[in-house]
């Protein structure tokens, strides 16, 4: 913990931002203290990105100042503020994948010899310098492509280390991190603050801020809305401030929901010895009408292989499948989709949506037999089922003809999961449903899988984050490494049974 | 002007196409005021008379190209087509066995494209180039080096050279061709299905649709209209050749498309644009032969005409 006499590092006072007339940041004072940790939570669009992009010099202020150790800033350039001690690193890796780490934490400063050389003896004392120093451990003459993703965010670290930065700003950097790592993150961060760094950890993972934060900020509307020591706030009262008092209610009644194991008892989709040559195998298990199944594990344990074979969109060498009780084998979604089953794929941008087209065209891709007659589209059927969903999922903005990339992720995630309702699946998939989404906008989710359960439905939900899998699933099956390990009834697993099977112990 | 006119039209609408109108009604206008014989009833007929052809083919390759295909091979298929015609009709006499035979063969060699990009997974480039000289040296095999007369009366001359209401018959061919096709990319499944796989091919797999068949069809249905584009050619000149279609044709056809707004990276573009980009071009090489501008200079002003529109529309709408 930091002393609370640390000396203040950075002081932001009366910084807003505003386009035009629309004020997305308002006035606003933030500080934080050397050596101290600080969560910024809020949901989507309460202005946190807005915050860390004017520290990062990314957006200029429409108003106010900050001051690191008593001097002034200047403000909105990106380069300077890293000059000055600020760092950032985002979700997604900022590094050059096909340079070794050693270049990665010098790109375009290296230290260069008399002759204008790239003086590499310099530059790998002082990198081992701050290895020792940080006790980090890294091999600084790999790739960085061949790193992973936990050792890749070490390397952003020693790379804003060896800039001097005094201030490390980490956007959700946990996002495509596994449990173990997540850990070894925060070790890291442990180390950081010894060594008198202030960092700003934004994080949808309440957990994680709880576990590793000093203090914490909460914004919402674009305002710091509560701030004060980690110990004096707990999860339900903050998830109460960050989302206002209706949502928090909606998301706190989601934690205690009855567990149905086995559903009504009638197996929909049946699976036995699935195998795929050195991805997966020996895959069995039952899904039952009226349950939410969980699949835990790792990212790569080879679960999003597993349901792309069953949906017939990936390769399936051995294994025996039935739908209802009748055996089947699909060799396209095309096929899997008219037995009943629906997949929301894991990367929406990438495999789900239509990005170009607009709401309603995302809506009704699944089923366009159903919104035209020989082949043609009938306009009113489509606008009716575009705004059936919009109006059932509170998609926003409720407007069927905006252009989908527009959309928050939330909403965008809604979208999909309309389309496949529309196709009124007996069987449907999710991978990783709420990765970088908002805590109202998961909350949401979870309501509507849980109506899609008590339809009578058969929910399969793959998720990497153990929160939600101990929020949502009546029963959880962890596979680890390509293989099934286990499979338990919500309620009946501690979390520390669970991450025990899921590291494959 | 053009490109400051096109702006302005992305800005008050910011729809593909108001754009490219506004740059087609100044360069008419400029065209008029330099030459005022230019807005004559009969040179505005003959101008679209002039670019059927290349609307016919372009309004097929709007389609591939929403998939974020191409397919070079149209020069070479109007070539075998108007041979497969004459052909037909000197051993059959009949015009519809011909017409049927000429657009068949179109479709068939988009067909092979298609099931080659979409089946094999090859880059639609590589495959229509290869496409491109397979063909060319079938109809050389086919046609030989010499210029085939079309025999009198053959009939379906009337297609190139027919007038139907004061206006040529092939005028209204790719009149009422633009409107289906207009209608089925903007209101049929499969006009959607299109663009879907253009956008995200890979969202549209995992929602069912048929990927393959959608892709394979477009390649059909440009082979089909280069094939028409043919038939039309080779009646107005009375006569099929093995070199009709030279190299350059298909070049104009995806201009045209291009230029229409519909995105060579696919998800987005329409039929109508592309009816907008081929009278545009259609406009410029018209109004270039009215001020008598050698033929070699034409070729570089379309050139140049052709960059400046697009990146006047690179400005207002980004992704080309």
């Amino acid at each position: 913990m930091t002393a609370v006499n640390a000396p203040t590092l950075l002081r932001a006072t009366g910084v807003s931002k505003s386009y035009g007339s629309l004020e997305v940041l308002h006035p606003i004072e933030f500080s934080i203290k050397a050596g101290e940790v600080r969560g910024l939570v809020g949901s989507n669009g309460a202005g946190k990105s807005t915050l860390i992009k004017i520290l990062t010099g990314a957006h200029r202020p429409s108003a106010g100042d900050v001051w690191l150790n008593g001097r002034r800033l200047q403000l909105g350039n990106p380069h300077l503020m890293m000059d000055q001690g600020i760092a950032c690193i985002y979700q997604h890796s900022s590094l050059v994948p096909s340079l070794s780490v050693l270049d990665n934490i010098f790109l375009g400063r290296q230290p260069t010899t008399r002759f204008g050389f790239l003086d590499r003896r310099t530059q790998l004392q002082a990198a081992q310098k701050l290895v020792a120093e940080y006790r980090i451990e890294l091999d600084l003459l790999e790739k960085v492509e061949s790193l992973s993703t936990v050792k890749q965010k070490e390397v952003e670290i020693l790379k804003a280390l060896a800039l001097r930065s005094c201030l490390i700003l980490m956007d959700e950097p946990t996002a495509w991190l596994s449990h173990s790592e997540v850990r070894k993150l925060h070790a890291t961060i442990d180390t950081l603050r010894s060594r008198n760094i202030a960092v700003v950890y934004v994080s949808h993972v309440l957990d994680e801020v709880f576990d590793i934060c000093d203090s914490i900020s909460i914004m919402r509307d674009g305002a710091i809305v509560w701030e004060g020591p980690t110990t004096s706030i707990d999860r339900p009262r903050l998830i109460n401030i960050m989302v206002g008092e209706k949502l928090g209610k909606a998301s706190l009644e989601s934690l205690e929901q009855k567990r149905k194991p086995r559903g009504t008892g009638d197996i929909r989709l049946s699976c036995h010895a699935l195998a795929r040559r050195n991805i997966f195998s020996d895959v069995s298990f039952d899904l039952y009408s009226g349950e939410i199944l969980c699949f835990a594990g790792l990212v790569g344990a080879g679960r999003s292989d597993v349901v792309h074979a069953i949906f017939g969109a990936a390769q399936l060498d051995d294994g025996a499948l039935q739908l209802n009780g009748e055996a089947h084998r699909f060799r396209s979604p095309k096929e899997a989709i008219l037995a009943g089953i629906g997949l929301v794929p894991e990367d929406r941008r990438r495999d789900g949506l239509l990005l170009a087209h607009s709401v309603a065209d995302n809506l009704v891709l699944a089923a366009l037999k159903k919104v035209s007659r020989s082949g043609f589209l009938s306009q009113k059927r489509r606008r009716g089922l575009a705004l059936r969903q919009i109006r059932n999922l509170n998609i926003l903005p409720s407007n069927p003809d905006r252009v989908v990339s527009v959309l928050s992720g939330g909403n965008q995630q809604k979208v999909l999961i309309g389309r496949w309702l529309e196709t009124a699946p007996t069987v449907l998939i999710l991978d990783e449903p709420t990765v970088g989404i908002d805590v109202g906008a998961k909350a949401e989710i979870y309501g509507q899988l849980r109506a899609l359960r008590d339809e009578g439905r058969a929910v399969l939900v793959i998720s990497s984050d153990l929160e939600e899998v101990l929020t949502i699933a009546d029963r959880i099956a962890v596979m680890a490494e390509g293989k099934l390990v286990s499979i338990h009834d919500a309620g009946a697993v501690s979390r520390e049974e669970l991450i025990a099977k899921i590291g494959g112990d | 002007m053009i490109g400051r006119l096109s702006q302005l039209g992305g800005v008050w609408l910011g729809r593909p196409g108001f754009g490219l109108s506004a740059s087609l009604i100044a360069l008419v206008a400029i065209f008029a005021i330099l030459s005022p014989e230019f807005l004559h009833i009969d040179n505005l007929v003959g101008v679209v008379h002039r670019v059927t052809t290349t609307g016919i083919m372009a309004v097929g390759m709007t389609f591939v190209i929403m998939t974020g295909g191409i397919d070079l091979t149209v020069g070479p298929v109007l070539a075998i087509s108007g041979l497969v015609a004459f052909f037909t009709f000197e051993g059959s006499a009949s015009v519809p066995l011909s017409v049927l035979g000429a657009i068949g063969t179109g479709a068939a060699i988009g067909a092979l494209n298609g099931a080659a990009v979409a089946y094999l997974r090859l880059p639609p480039i590589i495959v229509t180039l290869a496409m491109l000289s397979i063909v060319r040296g079938t109809a050389l095999i086919v046609g030989g080096p010499i210029l085939h007369q079309l025999p009198e009366g053959a009939g379906y001359e009337f297609i190139g050279t027919g007038f139907l209401f004061g206006v040529p018959v092939s005028v209204w061919i790719f009149l009422a061709l633009a409107m289906l096709t207009a209608f089925v990319q903007r209101r049929s499944a499969f006009g959607l299905e299109v663009a879907a796989v253009g956008d995200n091919e890979r969202a549209a797999f995992l929602s069912g649709r048929p990927v393959r068949l959608v892709k394979t069809l477009t390649y059909v249905i440009c082979g089909a209209t280069a094939a028409l584009a043919g038939l039309i050619q080779s009646s107005q000149v009375y006569t099929a050749s093995a070199n009709f279609g030279e190299f350059g044709t298909e070049l104009d056809v995806i201009a045209a498309v291009v230029l229409g707004g519909t995105s060579l990276q696919g998800g987005r573009g329409s039929i109508l644009g592309t009816v907008m980009g081929v009278l545009f071009l259609g406009v410029v090489s018209s109004g270039l032969n009215i001020l008598d501008v050698p033929v070699d200079v034409q070729l570089i002003a379309k050139g140049l005409i052709i960059v400046g529109a697009l990146s006047a529309r690179a400005g207002t709408q980004g992704q080309i």
